[in-house]
């Protein structure tokens, strides 16, 4: 098993610096095509090389006319299979905190909640890896309220990590007739404003934690990106009259979450490579917005 | 105008003679009466107001309001020049008592006049004119009884006299130049003495101001800040006095209660003194020299203004001195730690910096409302970003699917041992064995061309094998059908033999000969070609046509096949085509 993970993970490295190689060589076959197609002559640089790309272009299918990088890698057979979660938290939880991570847990089709103990992350990870789970998922708190929200993918998967703020939680509303319960359908899944290419990653990884829905389910979990802060919130919808009528029912808890940092290893590997980190102290972070597009006519506070 | 006088004075008696509440009743006559004696004493006032409109009191149809409103309008002017006449009267005794003899009359009247106007301003009653007569011929005793009157009101006795004496003086106050002059001296003097009067009247004015009304209070401040702006300070002075008259009145009677009033609130008046002196000074600089005030000041410490203003001067640069040389307050030190300053002083302070990341959003109902309204409109289109079943990628090709069939085989062992045969032996003739449409359609096609091939390269040709399959009968003539056009069309037999090998003597194969014949032989086919090479060197543009004689001198020696002279190319794709159609 060590063994094994240990070449898996070379391979995995080796895959990721060839592709620089890779790009040129789609850049100069995607220029030949391009080149083809027009009627053009085939720019000078290409010449010598042109026949053997050519040949390889006529090979070419649509899997293979793309260039795959590690980052599709990861999630590559992700799709092959329903997710399996593992939720943990940090250590000595609160009793609020554990009640939250109680909810993930139902909000997270196939998801297993885990006391904490006194496990090491590197132990969580490696029996996580051994027990073929998908992804392992780590909240923490502050005084009872969760500020923290790590998302770790698991075979060599990128690890996310958010901030949590304005949590609202189901205990919070203590009737439970108001709530009504929770249904464990797989949800139908909402993207709203993930413009960049790292709101793309950021989506795809909040993305790959829930399983193929059915088209019918009547569960929706929403990730609507504002200026940067993702807003978390889970609803139940209805359509009593004709099409357009809809009326959600809001269950679950609601958060907004603040991406800081996307490493390329899991949790325990601590030298990863890091492919993205907020900059709260640079001059120009305020302005720019690095998740999604600003939008105009935006209602919440900046 | 003596018997108009007189039924002035006659009225006028009668008004005095009545009792004071009497004159809150409103009665015909006595208006009546009061009315025509304050016309003749308008009149009579009339030549010492240069800038009253009116010639005289205008009484019938008019409302006492426009009566009073006449009365005021000459009277106003008139207060001021007289009152600055009394001011003067007032610093020089002498004066009066000299112009006392020489206008008497005059004198008197004014001093009445002034005392009535005195009135009209105090008093706010109703249509009752308090007036004076204002006769050269009033008795004396009259006079005093006026006095009187007006000592019941708020004026004082001394005020009274005082104000006699100087109304006796008043004359010299047609005579400019001097006016001017004495205004000089008086105002040097006046400062000098207004600051004692000033201190000997503040003592007052602060009891009454504590316990009086704000009004007042506000007053006596007002006029004190009037003096600081007043050049002439005859006016302030006289404002003065009139505090003072206040204050000469009740302090006798509530001086003690004042002054138990105040030390309870304030401390003892002599405390305050010199406070407020200093005040005033402090006012007064720009007016007044230093000189005199320090002559008229009677403060305990014994230190003058400029001594004063030192000392604070002194304090003050003493403070600052003191202040840097001192560590500095840690807001101003620069870098602090939290060691380095108190405890919770940073939460004192209003710090204020740049926040470079933007807060956190708050969650308003709109906000909520906005992001159902986005969830509603997604849902009813039903765009979804749920992840996507992507179907893998198969690796291998599929395997080929052998289906086992459990029937019976038709054919016995020998027709399969038979197949084979065939298959070895004649490939093309072999029935087929695929079991796919595309590949069986494939090979028929390729037999087919094979065929067609094998008709034009082989001489023992065999003719396709029947195929059983159903076909069109054409009616065609036996002949037709029967006919069998030879495929290959031999030369041999166009062809004489001396066409075909033309040669002499013993034909000998290359493993027959001699070495010497084998050298002659070499020999004359070395002849031969260099005989052509010269030839051809000579006939270079008649090359197409030699080279298919060479082409075909060569073929006759190995093959009998002659073929027509036509480009190989050609021929070959003419034959083709034909066969195809």
């Amino acid at each position: 098993m060590l063994r094994r993970n240990i070449r898996l993970r070379r391979e995995y490295l080796y895959r990721k610096s060839l592709e620089g190689k890779e790009r040129l060589l789609y850049e100069k076959k995607r220029k030949i095509r391009e080149a083809l197609e027009e009627g053009k002559p085939i720019p000078t640089e290409l010449r010598n090389e042109e026949a053997t790309l050519r040949q390889e272009i006529d090979l070419e299918d649509d899997y293979t006319a793309i260039p795959k990088s590690h980052i599709d890698d990861e999630y590559a057979n992700a799709t092959e299979r329903d997710p399996k979660i593992l939720l943990t938290t940090s250590r000595d939880p609160s009793a609020p905190l554990v009640q939250f991570v109680k909810e993930l847990k139902f909000v997270f089709p196939n998801a297993e909640r885990m006391n904490r103990g006194n496990q090491v992350i590197s132990e969580i990870i490696e029996s996580c890896r051994a027990h073929d789970f998908t992804d392992v998922i780590l909240v923490h708190e502050h005084r009872g309220v969760p500020d923290g929200l790590i998302i770790s993918h698991l075979p060599f998967g990128p690890t996310a990590y958010f901030g949590l703020l304005n949590v609202v939680t189901r205990h919070d509303i203590k009737d439970k007739k108001a709530i009504g319960k929770m249904p464990e359908a797989y949800p139908h899944l909402i993207h709203d404003n993930f413009g960049t290419k790292l709101g793309e990653r950021t989506a795809n990884i909040l993305k790959h934690l829930f399983p193929v829905p059915k088209p019918d389910t009547k569960r929706i979990v929403t990730f609507a990106n504002q200026s940067d802060y993702i807003s978390f919130r889970h609803h139940i919808y209805e359509k009593h009259g004709g099409p357009k009528s809809v009326e959600l029912k809001e269950i679950g808890p609601r958060f907004e979450l603040r991406l800081y940092q996307i490493k390329l290893g899991t949790m325990d590997q601590s030298e990863a490579q890091i492919e993205w980190v907020i900059r709260p102290y640079m001059n120009t972070t305020k302005k720019r917005n690095f998740i999604g597009v600003d939008q105009k006519d935006d209602k919440r506070k900046h | 105008m003596a018997t108009s006088i007189e039924a002035a004075v006659e009225s006028l008696r009668e008004i005095k003679s009545k009792e004071p509440p009497m004159w809150l009743v409103p009665k015909q006559e006595l208006s009546q009466a009061v009315r025509a004696a304050s016309k003749h004493l308008f009149s009579s006032l009339k030549p010492h107001s240069p800038k009253s409109p009116f010639d005289q009191l205008l009484i019938e149809g008019f409302d006492a309001e426009q009566i009073w409103q006449q009365i005021d309008l000459q009277s106003q002017p008139l207060l001021y020049t007289l009152r600055r006449e009394v001011k003067k009267f007032e610093k020089n005794p002498e004066e009066i008592s000299k112009l006392k003899e020489a206008i008497e009359g005059g004198k008197k009247k004014k001093v009445v006049e002034e005392k009535g106007t005195d009135d009209i301003d105090d008093d706010d009653d109703d249509d009752d004119d308090l007036d004076m007569d204002d006769d050269d011929d009033y008795d004396d005793d009259e006079e005093e009884e006026e006095k009187k009157e007006r000592g019941r009101e708020e004026e004082s006795e001394r005020e009274g006299e005082e104000m006699e004496l100087e109304g006796e003086e008043k004359g010299g106050i047609e005579d400019k130049f001097l006016k001017i002059k004495e205004l000089q001296e008086y105002l040097e003097e006046d400062e000098a003495k207004e600051y004692g009067l000033k201190k000997n009247k503040k003592t007052k004015t602060e009891t009454k101001k504590k316990e009086e009304d704000t009004e007042e209070e506000e007053e006596g401040e007002d006029e004190e800040e009037e003096e600081e702006e007043d050049d002439d300070n005859d006016e302030a002075e006289e404002e003065e006095d009139e505090l003072g008259l206040f204050d000469g009145d009740d302090e006798d009677d509530e001086d003690s209660l004042e002054n138990a009033r105040y030390e309870d609130f304030f401390g003892t008046k002599k405390n305050k003194g010199p406070k407020e002196k200093a005040k005033s000074r402090d006012r007064f600089e720009g007016d007044s020299g230093s000189d005199d005030e320090q002559d008229f000041d009677k403060r305990k410490d014994g230190l003058s203004t400029h001594e004063e203003e030192l000392k604070k001067l002194q304090s003050k640069i003493e403070q600052m001195e003191k202040a840097n040389l001192d560590p500095k307050v840690w807001t101003m030190r620069g870098e602090v730690t939290a060691a380095q300053r108190q405890k919770n002083s940073a939460l004192e302070v209003d710090l204020d910096f740049e926040h470079n990341v933007r807060p956190a959003p708050v969650i308003t109902e709109e906000v909520t409302a906005s992001l159902e309204d986005l969830i509603k409109t997604r849902i009813s289109e039903g765009l979804f970003d749920d992840v996507q079943k992507s179907r893998s990628l198969s690796s291998k090709a599929p395997r080929e699917t052998k289906e086992l069939d459990d029937n019976k085989s038709k054919k016995g062992l020998a027709e399969v041992y038979e197949e084979e045969f065939v298959q070895k032996t004649d490939p093309a003739a072999a029935p087929l064995s695929f079991s796919d449409e595309l590949k069986k359609e494939a090979s028929m096609l390729f037999k087919k061309l094979c065929l067609k091939l094998d008709a034009l390269s082989h001489f023992h040709f065999t003719p396709k094998p029947v195929v059983e399959d159903m076909s069109i009968q054409t009616n065609v003539p036996a002949l037709a059908m029967e006919e069998i056009a030879p495929m290959a069309v031999s030369d041999a037999a166009m062809l004489a033999p001396e066409e075909v090998f033309a040669g002499k003597g013993d034909i000998k194969e290359e493993a027959e000969l001699t070495r010497s014949e084998r050298k002659r032989r070499r020999a004359n086919k070395k002849r031969k070609f260099k005989a052509e090479a010269a030839k051809r060197l000579a006939k270079k543009p008649r090359e197409t046509t030699q080279v298919d004689s060479n082409e075909g001198d060569y073929s006759i020696c190995y093959s009998s096949l002659h073929i027509i002279t036509l480009g190989t190319n050609q021929f070959l794709s003419q034959t083709l085509h034909t066969i195809c159609r």
